[in-house]
């Protein structure tokens, strides 16, 4: 009797532990038989589903023979989750891509389709954002990119006018703007650089310093090999940071995100400059706020002198070289670089859309995608200098936050990026 | 039915969960570290090349023994207050008998927390714009009192070593109280007719019974310092803010792992495993064996 129950048990362990094995069942055999094909759509959007549902719904109307399932997955895990789902047999038919470095050990481990010839609306395309859905190496697209950010300073409209302030034209009525409200006791700008915020560091040195350190033209300097990130202008762009300390938040290195957020919702700091990605969560702390925004005027001595909105693709939608059902897979792509669904893309989810042509419903993100059409320039440290460890921006937001601390300078600052990048990057390629 | 195969049904399932679950992830990582990786693909035999990029690449050349030197530091640390303290819980309440049961529980609440929470909790209590510590300093007027704690370079690490103390002081205490329990009182008395103080009873009789337990204690927050992760990673972000001041190997290995996602992260994150385990398993081993020894000497 008792034998017999032990054997039972191993039996049962057993069991369990082939149920846990990947590649066990596939997604939507029943409709199969139906003669309609199920995708699976894979996605670190977690708080887009009830969007992603409405959106879909659309593609399904005019594909009747094709159902997708929208499964989104906890947004940290997600790169570890794709790659293990790509390469086995229970993975997804099209996925959610991370734009540029992040992009790379996929399109390496040969776990994508290519889509150029294949997608012909691509050619479209923002080459700039396109440019975050291609090999590094090998130069092939392998995503449909679906929105894009761009960088510049929120502004409280009220504080604005209440301490009689417009918008800067000039660097140094920004200057003024700023030692004005900190004199009326407002936080001039909300910037955290504490644990949780180190990788907004970079951005807030994009949004200052991009046209200090020279923007497009340095960066094609720099990966042609002519400049290097020691470079006077790139050590003067790092220094914006150091200068503007006085008025960020006090003891700024242990401020975190939410801090700064609440502090801008709250109407105790005036700007906030951050991404496009930003002014949700905003709205959504304080719906009644009223937010505007400028791009920041070029500080003295920069050798670009109209203001830029410095921006990147923030991901893209490709197919599983695995997939079964690959002609079906690439119906769904084609269909996400249409307008159709860029605008149900753009008015759903409140972002940028990168199908060219949508424009914003958001009068503020209208302005955003203008100044980016006009004046865009690449995050540079995030869109070329990922691509090997340590990525450029690693590098970068740890020195700032040293030099925010007191214990580095602007000079070492950039010499540390340099001498980073130098560890794997060929100027040249 | 023969005693070795009903001792093989009893094991197996252990077993086969260790070996699942332990064994197998680590032979990989020894094993995935010897390899170069494109992505998720191997790309080729490496031989020690990924460890030698742990060494040699900026700025994981610096990084990784900062980080050591850090999870050093956090080991003396805790040593000297979790342990210390610890100990002289256990000695008051062995002393003291009154509410000791009640002590007890309080002291080892937090372990039922975990980690990851305690240290959300206290960088909300420290936070400088909003949080309570700071403004109550300030309410009773110790102004200068109120610093930045975790956004200093000089307090962050202390100020982690101290709140992992918060959490686990509850744990040499419960080991030392069933230790000092297990000391025969003949012991104390006969050093008592012979004169002895308080303190030289202490020194001379208590301290040295101890040692098995202080050699548990030792090795085990040895440990659990090596391989902190989640605490720090609460209060200080996967960086080791600020400025890399409370950088620690665990920090280090999810950054080259996960954060930062290179084509390369696989072969270096196994080899900075390896290696961890490796410096970890061989003074734990080496340590226990001296514990041993001194136990011995005892007897």
């Amino acid at each position: 009797m008792k034998r017999r129950w032990i054997a039972g048990a191993i039996g049962a362990l057993t069991l369990a532990l082939a149920a846990c094995a990947p590649g066990s069942g596939s997604s939507g055999e029943s409709d199969e038989t139906a003669g309609k094909v199920t995708l699976s759509l894979w996605s670190w959007r977690v708080e887009d589903v009830k969007a992603y549902e409405k959106i879909l719904a659309k593609f399904e109307e005019s594909h009747p023979k094709i159902h997708v399932e929208f499964k989104p997955f906890q947004a940290t895990e997600y790169n570890n989750i794709l790659a293990t789902g790509l390469s086995g047999t229970a993975g997804p038919d099209v996925a959610q891509l991370r734009a540029y470095g992040g992009l790379q050990p996929l399109v390496e481990a040969g776990q994508l389709v290519p889509l150029d010839g294949k997608v012909d609306a691509l050619s479209g395309f923002d080459a700039k954002l396109l440019e975050g859905a291609k090999g590094h190496t090998d130069g092939k697209i392998y995503g449909v990119p679906f929105a894009y950010q761009t960088l510049q300073v929120l502004y409280n409209k009220k504080l604005f006018a209440d301490n009689g302030i417009q918008p800067p034209a000039t660097w140094d009525e920004m200057i003024a703007a700023a030692k004005k409200l900190q004199g009326a006791g407002i936080t001039p700008f909300a910037v955290a650089a504490g644990p949780d915020a180190t990788w907004t560091l970079p951005i807030v040195h994009e949004i200052f310093g991009n046209a200090r350190y020279g923007s497009t033209a340095f960066r094609d300097a720099v990966i042609g090999g002519k400049k290097k990130f020691t470079d006077p202008d790139f050590t003067a762009s790092v220094k914006l940071i150091k200068d503007l300390e006085p008025y960020f938040p006090k003891d700024v290195v242990a401020v975190k995100i939410p801090d700064v957020q609440a502090l801008f919702a709250t109407g105790k700091a005036a700007m906030y400059p951050t991404g496009a990605f930003d002014l949700a969560p905003v709205l959504k702390a304080n719906p009644s706020l009223e937010v505007g925004q400028f791009p920041v005027p070029p500080p003295p001595g920069s050798p670009v002198t109209t203001p830029v909105t410095p921006g990147w693709a923030d991901g893209s939608f490709g197919v599983n070289a695995k997939s079964t059902h690959q002609a079906e897979a690439l119906e769904l792509v084609k269909w996400m670089a249409t307008p159709e669904f860029g605008q149900l893309y753009a008015s759903e989810l409140k972002q940028l859309s990168a199908v060219p042509g949508v424009t914003p419903s958001d009068p503020l993100l209208a302005e955003m995608a203008k100044n980016y059409a006009d004046n865009g320039a690449p995050y540079t440290l995030l869109v070329d200098f990922r691509y090997g460890q340590p990525n450029g921006d690693a590098v970068f937001r740890d020195e700032v936050q040293k030099m925010l601390a007191g214990q580095t300078d602007p000079e070492a600052v950039s010499e540390s990026v340099q001498k980073g990048v130098e560890q794997w990057f060929k100027p040249g390629n | 039915m023969p005693r070795w195969r009903v001792l093989a049904v009893f094991l197996l399932p252990a077993f086969l969960l260790y070996s699942v679950f332990i064994i197998y992830p680590l032979v990989s990582a020894l094993d995935y570290s010897f390899f170069e990786w494109r992505g998720i693909r191997q790309a080729g035999f490496a031989g020690l090349d990924n460890y030698r990029d742990l060494l040699s690449v900026y700025p994981y050349d610096q990084q990784l023994w900062r980080a050591f030197a850090h999870n050093g530091l956090f080991f003396a640390g805790t040593m000297l207050v979790q342990n210390t303290v610890g100990l002289l819980f256990a000695v008051l309440l062995f002393r003291y008998g009154r509410g000791k049961r009640f002590l007890q529980a309080s002291f080892t609440t937090p372990y039922l927390v975990d980690p990851l929470v305690v240290g959300y909790l206290w960088s909300l209590l420290l936070n400088p714009t909003f949080g309570p510590v700071n403004a109550l300093l300030e309410a009773v007027g110790l102004d200068s009192w109120a610093l930045p704690w975790l956004g200093d370079t000089h307090t962050a690490l202390p100020i982690v070593i101290l709140v992992n103390a918060w959490q686990w002081v509850g744990f040499p205490m419960l080991l030392f109280s069933a230790a000092l329990a297990s000391i025969p009182a003949e012991y104390h008395e006969a050093a008592r007719v012979d004169g002895a103080s308080a303190w030289q009873a202490f020194r001379r009789v208590t301290l040295p019974l101890l040692t098995p337990a202080i050699g548990v204690v030792s090795v085990l927050t040895f440990i659990g310092n090596f391989n902190a992760f989640g605490l720090v990673y609460a209060m200080a972000g996967s960086t080791g803010s600020p400025a890399g001041s409370t950088d620690v190997l665990g920090l280090l290995f999810y950054r080259v792992a996960f954060v930062e996602g290179g084509v390369e992260a696989i072969g270096r994150s196994s080899a900075l495993a390896v290696l961890m385990f490796v410096f970890i398993f061989g003074v734990s081993l080496l340590a226990t064996s001296y514990f041993r020894r001194r136990e011995r000497r005892l007897v």
